[in-house]
């Protein structure tokens, strides 16, 4: 018990450790890494909690999805680098007082809700895979189903406005230019 | 000790995998070799590229060596010999894949130089090519085996291999695993002769040869994973588990070898439609014909 709460705080300290290095850092690939470990320190938390599958679940999503950020935030800042000096940072103000009431809400949430009764033994493993399973599957079905099509639909939608439509028009454009 | 046990099996493989690499480049067997080429990295000047983002560059090498021996701790040698029998082995082992990407990124973006940043971008490209070839036939696989358990999945392969089972997975996965593995023909992160080395390029001494070390495990790794998961673990006659598992491993890795000697490299844009326009129907295909395996053989 003082094992798992030992450790639910270090990766919970971890992860607000890689969350600050996020902001405090110029470098875009550094951040987006930076975020991926603060990431990987909740799936670590997870796993501290006895939920294995999510837990390797989020260690496994977030190393992909991180890495794909990182590249995007190279290609679309002037300094991906941060070598350049320049600042990354806007609305400072606005954005310290939105955190520390986000902040001030999650620990009243945390402290005040009424969580129900704690389960004294987690299901094993095993149990919770199939357990999570039949839940995707059953009563939950419709929600994600929903929320994948939906995801799907974006991805080609995106694609096919970023794809450049052949009009004659800009075919004489290409050929004015070349 | 199951630990000790695993780790030294895993030496054992990248070092008879390197002196196999030696002989089919060379055409002389030497088994010290291996050895003396670690030796001399160790005694070699490592350097620094000018402002490199030190971290990565340091942590990179480490990483992708603490990943590929992370994977083959839930891979079993024998019913019992294996480092942690998680309930979750099947997608533990792409989790700590998924880690090669962000080694390779380090080491791409670390050392501040142009090859070595294209080498490690280039694998994340490469990444979106191969990795549902990675996933959906480890899919089908947990399908027959009714668990993400991996002693389970070479369990439920008593009597009838998956490489006979589901012979369309083990080709994808096969190939995905190659393109993991960044072996010829997918070795576009280092593209010898093209990138100067690409992720290797900035890297020199013991760095270096942790980085060689890294590979190499992380073939062994993936070989072994092939095995778990199509030949069948440790199953065969006469021989103890164990020795079936090391060699069958070292068969698939020395394939691996082999098959990149014979071809030459692929075009990223080529691995990505290939990937996309015909793996994934074809994994797509296969669960849907293993479902209907499971459903109706008994």
């Amino acid at each position: 018990m003082y094992a798992q709460a030992f450790f639910v705080a270090v990766f919970g300290l971890a992860a607000i450790g890689f969350g600050v290095v996020v902001f405090r850092t110029s470098s875009m690939v550094r951040s987006a890494l930076a975020l991926l470990f603060s990431q990987t320190a909740v799936g670590c938390m997870f796993l501290a909690m006895q939920t294995e599958f999510l837990g390797v679940l989020q260690i496994m999503m977030m190393a992909t999805e991180m890495s794909i950020m990182a590249i995007f935030m190279v290609m679309f800042m002037m300094d991906p680098g941060g070598m350049g000096g320049m600042d990354m940072t806007h609305q400072k103000r606005f954005s310290i007082g939105a955190g520390v009431v986000a902040a001030g809400v999650a620990i009243v949430v945390a402290f005040w809700a009424d969580w129900g009764p704690v389960t004294a033994e987690a299901p094993d493993a095993a149990m919770q895979t199939r357990a999570l399973g039949m839940e995707l599957l059953g009563r939950s079905m419709l929600i994600f189903e929903t929320a994948g099509i939906t995801i799907l639909t974006a991805m080609i939608a995106a694609t096919a406005v970023a794809i450049p439509v052949q009009t004659t028009a800009n075919i004489a454009d290409k050929e004015d230019t070349e | 000790m199951n630990f000790v046990i695993v780790l030294l099996a895993l030496l054992g493989s990248v070092w008879l995998l390197a002196v196999v690499e030696g002989w089919t480049t060379t055409g002389r067997l030497r088994p010290a070799a291996p050895l003396l080429s670690g030796l001399a990295h160790l005694g070699r000047e490592s350097i620094v590229p000018r402002t490199p983002d030190r971290v990565f560059f340091e942590t990179a090498p480490v990483l992708l060596l603490i990943v590929a021996v992370l994977g083959a701790a839930v891979l079993p040698l024998a019913p019992t010999l294996v480092i942690a029998d998680l309930a979750t082995g099947a997608l533990f082992i792409n989790a700590a894949l998924a880690y090669v990407l962000v080694a390779l990124i380090m080491a791409g973006w670390g050392p501040n130089g142009a090859y070595a940043m294209i080498g490690g971008w280039r694998f994340l490209g490469q990444l979106i090519a191969y990795a549902m070839l990675i996933v959906m036939p480890i899919t089908a696989v947990a399908m027959r085996a009714e668990s993400l358990v991996t002693t389970v999945i070479v369990g439920s392969q008593d009597g009838l291999w998956n490489i006979v089972y589901q012979p369309l997975g083990f080709v994808l996965f096969f190939i995905a695993a190659m393109a993991l593995a960044f072996r010829a023909p997918f070795d576009l992160p280092t593209a010898p002769g093209e990138l100067g080395g690409g992720v290797d390029a900035e890297y020199t001494g013991v760095r270096l040869g942790v980085l060689r070390l890294a590979r190499l495990t992380l073939v062994i790794t993936l070989a072994s994973a092939t095995t778990v998961f199509y030949l069948g673990g440790w199953h065969g006659p006469l021989l103890p588990p164990w020795a079936w598992s090391l060699i069958k491993t070292l068969a698939v890795a020395v394939s691996m070898l082999l098959a990149g000697r014979y071809l030459p490299r692929i075009r990223e844009a080529d691995l990505m439609r290939w990937c996309w326009t015909l793996g994934i129907p074809l994994a797509l295909l296969n669960i849907i014909v293993v479902g209907l395996l499971v459903l109706v053989v008994p």
